[in-house]
């Protein structure tokens, strides 16, 4: 997270006098239930499939302990080096630009208007649908024969003749990161709006008053009180694309020819070839990437805010 | 304290309650079997004739469990229900080139002792070669071919007799010599005119092309551990592949980046080529009211470089028991009627699709519907299969994109099935052993 | 001033663009569910209007769409109760009382829910399959509620926390144990938070595919997101009519969902993101 969580307990806690050590137990008692489930299923199943991607796990053959043996192959295996260089480019590409649309929607959003509530609501929508039914719209709108988006090509005199979008590695691509950016740009306003809303008032009228136009304005003003938000939904946004599987698989099905195959994809598509030892060392090596990367950014942000 | 007492009560009892709700979808045991085929409207509403006369006849009831088209996603889903030993279904289709995954995964009932009894009929029925090769598994039956497919050339015979040419191409470099001439000529009036149309998208059917080009002298194969696919013969017909589209213009220029089997089809049926390379199905839509090469298609064994080395590779499509199914005496009736020459006929006659029944071709009514199947029986009893080995898909994955980007012009033939070679021998290593 | 008209066109124009964004390819799928011919934006192919692919998705047996969005309905619903009720006692817990290690808590469970779904779901398919779970309502639940847990902790917590402790203090003296405060005084209060929590359960829960796909085999258990995905083919021949009119009708109740609750949604969101 970018700035450390306000202790929850502190304003409610009343002085120590006020619990008993059995009230203590109870307390984690009460956390007991949670913790169960979140054990249960979920850290025993990432431990399990890590201990599944040391085996020879696969329905054609005997069981047998390998070691370090697929991690071996896995860095020796072209179809994982393209599926992380998918992964990681489209999560490069889609972030920032929903970043970036994500600021300009909460930007509008945040003016006072009597449609507020329904623009609002027209936002979330996209957010709100499953990936799925996402991903089968926009593999209609780019439709090669009579899809929307070459019929906007067409009129808009884009192109002479109807692009195939989802047969080139690049159209593709294009196509995930737009599919992926309508329905996530939502989420990136909604939070970046609640950080706008928690600017102060004052800080605006003071640079009105100081005469600096919209781009000091923002700058000197929004965007430094704004960057812890904006490291949280960087943080969200990046995990959520790094892990990117719904709209690949509808979409693209990850072709053509791998070519928009992500490290999810890549890993349950061994588990169909019946290999589960492998496809657990993909989805063990996608975790990495994706804790290695949430650290990362909790210290940036440590660090940004230390520097504030 | 009572309020907790009532919570947690309340909280046992919709635990208890979640199995018990779950098994709504659970059906009468032993009556009923699940039989998992394609989604395609056509041969969905044939299936549901058919089981309803299969029910009608013997009372067993059968549940159609309606898959996607697409064979990867048939095989996800049979994937779930066997590697976690669901009951259902209890019969399923299965695409040639992951039987063998399934077979090795000893996912399939056994097949032999029904048919030991003759409760199954005569197994010679069926066309042996594929019998042996891709449904027997270590010495076991374990799968019925309901339809067969293998590679062909439709040519048009007008187009031939208009250009003087005495009959369908023997070899490949007569294909070339054919297709440039017609092309030359028919470019006068069609711009968009292209002789020779074949799948090259990146995709299984790429590797069944290539394997056709390739012929007897080619092909891949892994023995004893060892891939072999990088060889003369197989250089030879890539570059010829490659050579089709950019040197000598006679295959469109994006037979590598889109032409799969229902554009090579379309393309073709436009009458815009002279040559095609697909499989049977093909045949009925070319000749239906409507199309424009109706009446002046012809079908030929695909050709290879040397006189009678072309070989068709297998494909189709086969039935299996499922080793879990709860109801094995009623699948077992069941699939021996998917076997009944009775059944396989309607799959001639109504569907238009190649029995995997030898005795079906030499029906006067079938060969008075479908007279090209005289020809397609000995395509089908000569057709190649591709390797049968449990990890065929992750093969074949790597060789469509290796063969792919030879094709694109990037890379040379040699160098491309050189990588493909390599990268193939990594899988085989890592999937040999015991 | 000049300037502020201007400024107002733009935010006009702004707030016009974003609509069109956000709601076009929901316009353009529910015209395709209502054309008779998916490519009536090529010249010469005309709109013509029916109902049949409705009909079609809701009456043909073998797409078995009624069954998915009834499993999608029941699973989202069980996940999101079970998800407020175990949620509810621990946010408690942690805002009440002073329990050593407790941000640190949160901050694992905050981090359990970055984890990538494909490294848990072989582990929860073999054991599943172990257990004969696959394709139960069981086999999906379970592993969503583990998984909207986090977010749901939470959203609860930053509600939870903005409840004043003197209400406790009250119950406290009159005897109360902490279960009965939480049910008692909490609750009521916290009402609100606790139905946003729930509804974005809901949400979540309704959209998950991956764990959907590799757990359940048929219409017994499988949902909306995965049946809409293999409707009759992912590539090829796509009937488009019918998968467009399954596709509105998922969206349509979401649609009547986000537009009556979205202060809630968006509260919650913003809760679970921003702390205070």
């Amino acid at each position: 997270m970018g700035n450390r969580p306000e202790d929850p307990g502190a304003r409610q806690s009343a002085t120590p006098g006020d619990h008993t050590p059995g009230e203590l137990a109870r307390g984690y008692a009460f956390l007991a239930p949670l913790s169960a489930f979140v054990a249960v299923f979920v850290i025993v199943p990432v431990i399990g499939t890590f201990a599944d991607s040391l085996m020879r796990d696969v329905t054609f053959l005997p069981k047998r302990f390998l070691g370090l043996a697929n991690y071996r192959a896995l860095l020796s295996d072209p179809g994982f080096w393209q599926a992380m260089r998918f992964t990681c480019l489209f999560t490069l590409v889609s972030v920032p630009l929903e970043l970036f649309l994500g600021l300009a929607f909460a930007l509008l959003l945040a003016r006072p208007s009597p449609a507020r509530g329904l623009l609002r609501a027209c936002v979330l929508v996209p957010w709100a649908l499953p990936a799925a039914v996402s991903g089968r719209v926009f593999q209609l709108v780019y439709n090669y024969h009579y899809g929307l988006a070459n019929y906007l090509a067409g009129i808009f005199g884009l192109s002479d003749h109807p692009v195939n979008w989802l047969g080139t590695p690049i159209g593709a691509f294009a196509s995930l990161v737009t599919a992926d950016a309508w329905k996530t740009t939502p989420f990136v306003a909604i939070i970046l709006l609640a950080g706008l809303s928690g600017i102060p008032e004052d800080l605006y009228l003071q640079a009105q008053i100081d005469r600096a136009g919209f781009a000091r304005r923002f700058t000197r003003v929004t965007l430094p009180l704004l960057s812890p938000v904006i490291v949280v939904a960087l943080l969200f946004r990046t995990i959520d694309a790094l892990r990117v599987f719904d709209l690949v698989f509808v979409l693209t099905g990850g072709g053509p020819g791998g070519s928009t195959t992500s490290l999810s994809l890549y890993g349950y598509q061994y588990f169909l070839g019946g290999d589960f030892g492998y496809g657990s060392a993909v989805s063990v090596a996608l975790f990495l990437v994706a804790f290695g990367l949430s650290v990362l950014y909790v210290r940036i942000g440590r660090f940004a805010r230390e520097l504030a | 304290m009572k309020v907790r007492i009532a919570l947690l009560a309340l909280l046992a009892l919709l635990a208890a309650w979640l199995p018990i709700a779950t098994l709504g979808g659970g059906r009468a045991e032993g009556k009923t079997i699940t039989f998992a085929v394609g989604g395609a409207s056509a041969e969905f509403d044939f299936w549901e004739r058919l089981v309803r006369d299969f029910t009608a006849e013997t009372g067993i009831g059968v549940e159609l469990l309606r898959q996607p088209t697409d064979t990867g996603l048939r095989r996800q889903g049979l994937v779930v229900a066997l590697k976690s030993r669901k009951s259902d279904p209890d019969v399923f289709l299965m695409d040639v080139a992951w039987l063998a995954q399934f077979a090795a995964s000893r996912w399939l009932a056994p097949l032999d002792p029904h048919f030991a009894a003759g409760g199954c009929g005569d197994r010679k029925a069926f066309f042996p070669r594929i019998m042996e090769l891709a449904d027997t598994y270590e010495g076991n039956l374990v799968a019925l071919p309901v339809y067969v497919d293998g590679g062909v050339l439709y040519y048009r015979s007008d187009l031939l007799k208009k250009y003087g040419i005495g009959g369908p191409p023997r070899t490949l470099e007569e294909l070339l010599r054919y297709a440039k001439r017609v092309q030359q000529g028919e470019r006068r009036e069609k711009p968009g005119f292209f002789a020779f149309v074949w799948q090259g998208a990146q995709y299984e059917g790429l590797v069944c092309d290539f394997l056709e080009f390739a012929g007897k002298d080619g092909g891949f194969t892994v023995r004893e551990g060892s891939v072999s696919v990088d060889t003369p013969a197989n250089r030879k017909a890539l570059g010829f592949m490659r050579d089709l589209i950019h040197r000598y213009g006679v295959s469109p220029p994006n037979t590598y980046t889109g032409m799969k089997e229902e554009e090579v089809r379309l393309f073709f049926q436009s009458g815009n080529a002279l040559f095609e390379r697909n499989w049977p199905y093909a045949w009925p839509l070319h000749e239906a009211q409507g199309s424009p090469v109706r009446g002046v298609t012809a079908i030929a064994p695909v050709p290879s470089f040397a006189p009678g080395s072309g070989v068709s590779t297998l494909g189709g499509w086969h039935a299996g028991i499922s080793r879990y199914s709860d109801a094995k005496p009623e699948s077992v009736r069941f699939l021996c009627f998917l076997g009944s020459y009775a059944a396989q006929k309607r799959l001639a006659v109504g569907l238009g699709w190649s029995p995997g029944r030898m005795d079906v071709y030499d029906d006067p009514e079938v060969l008075a519907r479908l007279p090209h199947f005289r020809k397609l029986r000995t395509v089908f009893v000569n057709a190649r299969p591709r390797p049968i080995l449990p990890y065929y898909t992750q093969l074949s994955g790597i060789l469509q994109k290796h063969l792919n980007a030879a094709l694109s012009g990037n890379v040379p033939p040699g160098k491309a099935l050189a990588a493909a070679q390599k990268e193939m021998q990594a899988v085989v290593t890592r999937y040999q052993g015991k | 001033m000049r300037d502020e008209a201007q400024v107002r066109l733009l935010y006009r124009a702004g707030a016009l663009g974003i609509a069109i964004f956000s709601l076009g390819p929901i316009l353009y799928m529910a015209l395709t569910a209502a054309s008779a011919r998916p490519d009536f934006l090529s010249p010469g192919a005309g709109f013509t209007v029916t109902a049949a692919h409705f009909v079609s998705v809701l009456r043909t047996p073998s797409l078995h769409f009624p069954e998915y969005l009834r499993n999608s309905l029941i699973v989202s619903g069980l996940s999101a109760a079970f998800c407020v009720g175990i949620a509810s006692p621990a946010a408690y817990a942690i805002t009440r009382l002073p329990l050593p290690g407790r941000i640190s808590f949160l901050l694992c469970i905050l981090a359990v829910s970055m984890f990538p779904p494909v490294s848990m779901v072989s582990y929860l398919f073999q054991v599943m399959g172990k257990l004969g779970w696959i394709n139960t309502y069981p086999a999906l639940v379970l592993p969503y509620i583990a998984w909207i847990l986090p977010l749901s902790l939470w959203i609860l917590t930053s509600y939870f926390a903005q409840v004043p402790a003197d209400l406790d203090r009250a119950a406290l003296i009159d005897g109360c144990s902490r279960l009965a405060i939480l049910r008692k005084v909490v609750f009521p209060v916290a009402a609100p938070g606790i139905f946003s929590t729930a509804l974005l359960a809901f949400i979540f829960a309704f959209n998950e595919f991956l764990f959907a796909l590799m757990l359940t085999t048929d219409h017994a258990a499988r949902t909306v997101p995965v049946g809409i995905a293999l409707f009759e083919g992912l590539h090829g021949e796509i009937p488009w009519g019918v998968v467009m009119a399954a596709s509105v009708l998922t969206t349509v109740p979401v649609v009547l969902l986000t537009l009556v609750f979205q202060r809630r949604i968006i509260q919650g969101l913003t809760r679970g993101a921003v702390k205070g």
